[in-house]
């Protein structure tokens, strides 16, 4: 009796399972199925299975002006920037943050969790006449500095709970051997950090490469738009006309750095997201 | 004082990027700064905010990003919280499952809105091919103002579902197993131990969600633009979508401020909002 009681549940498991994955991944099979059709076959819906099937979508896109992994290209390339500046920036007020109490870690605290919640979209108006002012639109070296920026509160507050997790011992030990400052958060701190700092650069790096307002109002030179933004403009600039499958054929790229970054940080991402929720 | 002067360079790009631009809007939102001032400012008083309180479009839009936000976002915490307990379970493969629900998080918004638009497309996409070929009439998906907005609700849902999910799980692994033990053997029922015990104990994790997908989604702008461009006749129109119109279509930046500050007032007042719920629940437990 309760065996087949555990089967049936063990069954409706896998049936919800199976939902599951149908409705995380379906939509993005569907473009890969569509990026793989020729656009007769995709009009007329009629070439079935067996016929239709063609790589021009993919051709057409990455033989565009500018070609589609210039886009790829830019992301990478702000990505990797806002990272590192947000590391070099968060790494050193993470730590003081983590090494004093009272009332300035409660006002920087509270004021971070505050930033971190916040929807940065409202702040693209005044970051735009910021870079008007200064000179820094149409430039990616620039434009990781907002990212940095936005991505500073959860920053800090992920690696102050990683530093504050460190034994004290440690780096009193490390203060009467004589290491300065620096020494002890290279040479000690940080080596111990690994895990965290990781989680921490992938989450910054990912909101990089998806950020969209600030990209739309920095960027105009096609060839410097980042992947979001030169979404956008494919999906303007043909309101009448249907090129779905170099739509998805641009899907499908887009995606496949992400899918390989998730499956390879998978342990990293879920770590960082999850600290922010239990240390937050 | 060497702590401060650590913190200093993050501490000043944090107000450079989240509290000047704050005073910025003060500032521009009582300045007309327009095509007629040839894009130049000049003080106006209350202008701006006198013309923000009698805007039907600034109230339709705001009225539009409200529901749009509760209704995303009290879906994404039922099914995340479904999700999060299947995913809780123990069984073979659940690694890799747990990665791969995690990808329409990870993927740009507009890359899949672009999608979407695909999916739901009138009269190619595969929803409406499946429903003619049942013989039924295509369905205007991103043509109506009701379905438009039904769909967008979906398509937000989709993204953000595993990130609700992944938070509550992380909140459902800090609830002792010996809890649920103690529970059943008093001969309570797994339906009962949902309501008496995970989901009191879950109460944080879901205050946290909630505040942070609210203010998200209050801020709705990527998934807009991209999958119905705020029409069919601004029916799914954000109010960060009416902002951006206003400074870079309309070119009315001192209008766009005082948009700016009137979504920044209701975020405001929908935390406090939330706040208050969050201790009145709390009081009564």
């Amino acid at each position: 009796m309760s065996g087949t009681h555990r089967q049936r549940m063990a069954l409706g498991r896998s049936a919800l399972v199976a939902l599951l994955l149908l409705w995380s991944l379906g939509p993005m099979l569907w473009q890969l199925y569509t990026s793989l059709r020729s656009a007769d076959a995709l009009l007329l819906g009629s070439a079935g299975l067996g016929g239709g099937w063609t790589l021009a979508n993919y051709t057409d896109v990455l033989s565009g002006d500018p070609p589609f992994w210039r886009y790829m290209l830019n992301s990478t390339v702000v990505g990797a920037l806002s990272t590192l500046f947000t590391l070099a920036l968060a790494i050193p007020c993470a730590y003081a943050l983590s090494r004093r109490g009272g009332l300035l870690r409660l006002l920087v605290g509270g004021g971070l969790l505050a930033a971190a919640v916040f929807p940065y979209v409202l702040l693209f108006l005044a970051l735009l006449e910021v870079a008007r002012q200064l000179g820094l639109a149409n430039n990616l070296l620039a434009l990781s500095l907002p990212y940095a920026g936005l991505s500073l509160p959860l920053a800090v507050l992920l690696l102050q709970a990683a530093f504050a997790e460190l034994p004290v011992e440690l780096e009193e030990n490390a203060l009467l051997e004589g290491f300065s400052l620096l020494q002890r958060l290279r040479w000690i701190l940080l080596p111990l950090m690994g895990p965290a700092v990781a989680s921490t650069g992938l989450l910054v790096f990912l909101f990089s490469w998806n950020e969209f307002p600030i990209a739309l109002t920095w960027l105009s030179r096609s060839e410097l738009l980042t992947l979001a933004p030169a979404m956008a403009r494919i999906a303007g600039s043909s309101v009448f006309t249907v090129p779905y499958g170099a739509f998805a054929a641009a899907t499908v790229l887009g995606s496949l750095p992400l899918l390989a970054l998730l499956l390879l940080f998978q342990r990293q991402i879920v770590a960082g997201l999850t600290q922010g929720a239990i240390k937050g | 004082m060497s702590a401060l002067l650590l913190m200093a360079p993050a501490l000043l790009l944090l107000l450079a990027v989240f509290v000047w631009p704050l005073l910025d809007y003060a500032w521009l939102s009582l300045q007309a700064q327009s095509v007629f001032t040839g894009l130049q400012p000049e003080p106006v008083g209350l202008a701006n905010w006198q013309r923000l309180l009698a805007d039907g479009r600034f109230w339709q839009d705001a009225g539009q990003t409200l529901r749009f936000a509760v209704v995303s976002v009290g879906l994404e915490l039922v099914l995340g919280l479904g999700f999060a307990l299947l995913l809780h379970q123990r069984w073979r493969g659940r690694g890799v499952v747990r990665t791969l629900t995690l990808l329409p998080w990870a993927l740009p918004t507009t890359v899949m809105a672009l999608g979407w638009r695909w999916i739901f497309n009138d009269p190619n996409g595969p929803i409406n091919a499946l429903l003619q070929s049942l013989g039924l009439a295509s369905v205007p998906f991103l043509a109506s103002p009701q379905l438009a907005w039904q769909t967008t609700v979906l398509a937000d849902v989709w993204k953000t579902t595993p990130f609700v999910a992944l938070l509550l799980l992380a909140g459902l692994q800090m609830i002792p197993a010996d809890l649920y033990e103690a529970f059943a053997l008093e001969g309570g029922s797994p339906w009962q131990s949902l309501w008496r015990v995970t989901l009191p104990l879950l109460r944080p994790y879901i205050f946290i969600v909630l505040l942070f997908r609210l203010a998200q989604a209050l801020g709705v702008f990527d998934l807009v633009v991209v999958l119905t461009g705020g029409g069919p006749a601004s029916s799914t129109e954000s109010l960060a979508v009416y902002a951006y119109l206003n400074a870079m279509r309309f070119l009315d930046f001192g209008y766009s401020a005082t948009v700016m500050l009137g979504m920044f007032v209701l975020l405001l007042i929908s935390s406090a909002g939330l706040l208050l719920l969050q201790r009145r629940v709390q009081v009564r437990a």
